[in-house]
């Protein structure tokens, strides 16, 4: 059933991402003022969003390891599957949005709330994987990480509201607006915009499932054992080298 | 009966790196909350903020930001002069550089300079950023530009 589940889930982001990138680039019009450049709406507000639910969701995970009642590993390795999407996705977000703001902005990058924000929401969600590193059992690794993920998740409001609070260059919410509604998008624009959403949710839920398998086979075989194991086919592999 | 995996021990090479790595994270982090705070909350004033605040301002270097009124752009041989409006407020512009592609009337832009004390009292100012609505509309050959300067 697991695996059903897992072979639907991709099919349909696999489906949704192939209709996505043929409306996307052939079928939709290029938008009155930014001409082609519009095309990044199905790539960069999706991402966006991705990257605020894979946050939200390692908080929300991290919230129920830290309490006695609901600890599990499951959710520890939830929440580390969601920062690895969400961290992917937010570098992809940062890389998009400055390839589009040189042509329409007229620079690649600016300080203001929105992008600053964002560069931080990035950068403390790095540091949630590099505290992960710094050793421990995986009980500490789990609680330190919940940590690190529940503060960095602060910043996640905080980046999709800061177009609203302050002055930015950053445009407003396309979608994700206070009445919900996506009228600034105009016909077949919104509803690309609308399936492009639906391709990286099911892809970024197609990610963490198969990042969960992995995690639980790795902590099956025992934290360390399939590092230790690599290291040794590395030191046979130098030991050769030195031989010959 | 559970049993606990055994505690990893991290080599000393690889412990050096993780510390520099977090290191250098942290070090990113507080300077992005410096740059936050510092200068990007308020990134820039608009036409009405910049006359209100005229007299405080002076000849200091800050970000404007306003709608290019319809007809006032006219390049020149540094740049091009336009003239920026936010309801019945209106500040005259002279940019020296080449502006954005998408530069052009009725769209909102930000730039960068400051007053001048020169007859005429404009705004001086050395870049133009776009300032994109979140409105997209499609293009096509039958659209039409309204009395208003919408586009229709």
């Amino acid at each position: 059933m697991k695996r059903h589940g897992l072979t639907i889930t991709g099919a349909i982001s696999a489906v949704t991402l192939v209709l996505t990138a043929i409306l996307g680039i052939a079928i939709t019009p290029p938008d009155v003022t930014q001409k082609e450049y519009a095309r990044f709406l199905y790539l960069h507000p999706p991402m966006a969003w991705v990257a605020y639910l894979a946050f939200g969701v390692a908080a929300l995970s991290s919230i129920l390891y830290l309490w006695p009642r609901t600890r599990r590993p499951f959710f520890d390795y939830l929440a580390l599957a969601s920062v690895e999407s969400g961290v992917l996705f937010t570098g992809l977000v940062l890389a998009t949005g400055s390839m589009w703001a040189e042509p329409v902005w007229g620079t690649y990058w600016v300080w203001d709330a929105r992008l600053t924000a964002t560069a931080l929401m990035f950068v403390m969600f790095l540091g949630y994987l590099a505290i992960r590193r710094m050793g421990g059992t995986a009980e500490q690794i789990a609680r330190r990480g919940a940590i690190v993920a529940l503060i960095s998740s602060i910043n996640v409001p905080i980046v999709h509201f800061s177009v609203l609070w302050w002055n930015t260059l950053h445009q407003g919410p396309s979608v994700l607006t206070p009445g919900l509604s996506s009228q600034g998008v105009h016909g077949a624009m919104a509803w690309t915009m609308l399936l492009s959403f639906v391709a990286f949710t099911t892809l970024f839920v197609w990610m963490i499932l198969r990042r969960i398998r992995l995690e639980q086979l790795r902590s099956g075989v025992g934290v360390g054992v399939l590092d230790a194991a690599i290291a040794a086919r590395v030191a046979e592999g130098d030991a050769v080298e030195v031989s010959a | 009966m559970t049993v606990s995996a055994p505690t990893p021990r991290v080599p000393k090479r690889h412990r050096v790196r993780n510390v520099s790595a977090l290191a250098v994270i942290c070090g990113a982090v507080v300077f992005l909350l410096v740059q936050g705070i510092s200068g990007s909350l308020n990134f820039y004033e608009t036409v009405g903020e910049a006359l209100q605040h005229r007299g405080e301002l002076k000849t200091t270097t800050f970000r404007l930001e306003g709608v290019v009124e319809p007809g006032t752009i006219v390049a020149t041989d540094k740049g091009a002069r336009f003239t920026l409006v936010e309801g019945k407020h209106r500040i005259a512009v002279v940019n020296v550089g080449t502006p954005p592609q998408l530069f052009q009337g009725n769209i909102p832009v930000v730039v960068s300079g400051h007053f001048t004390t020169a007859p005429g009292n404009h705004f001086l100012s050395n870049q133009i950023l776009v300032k994109h609505s979140s409105s997209y509309v499609a293009d096509h050959p039958n659209r039409v530009t309204a009395k208003d300067g919408t586009v229709r």
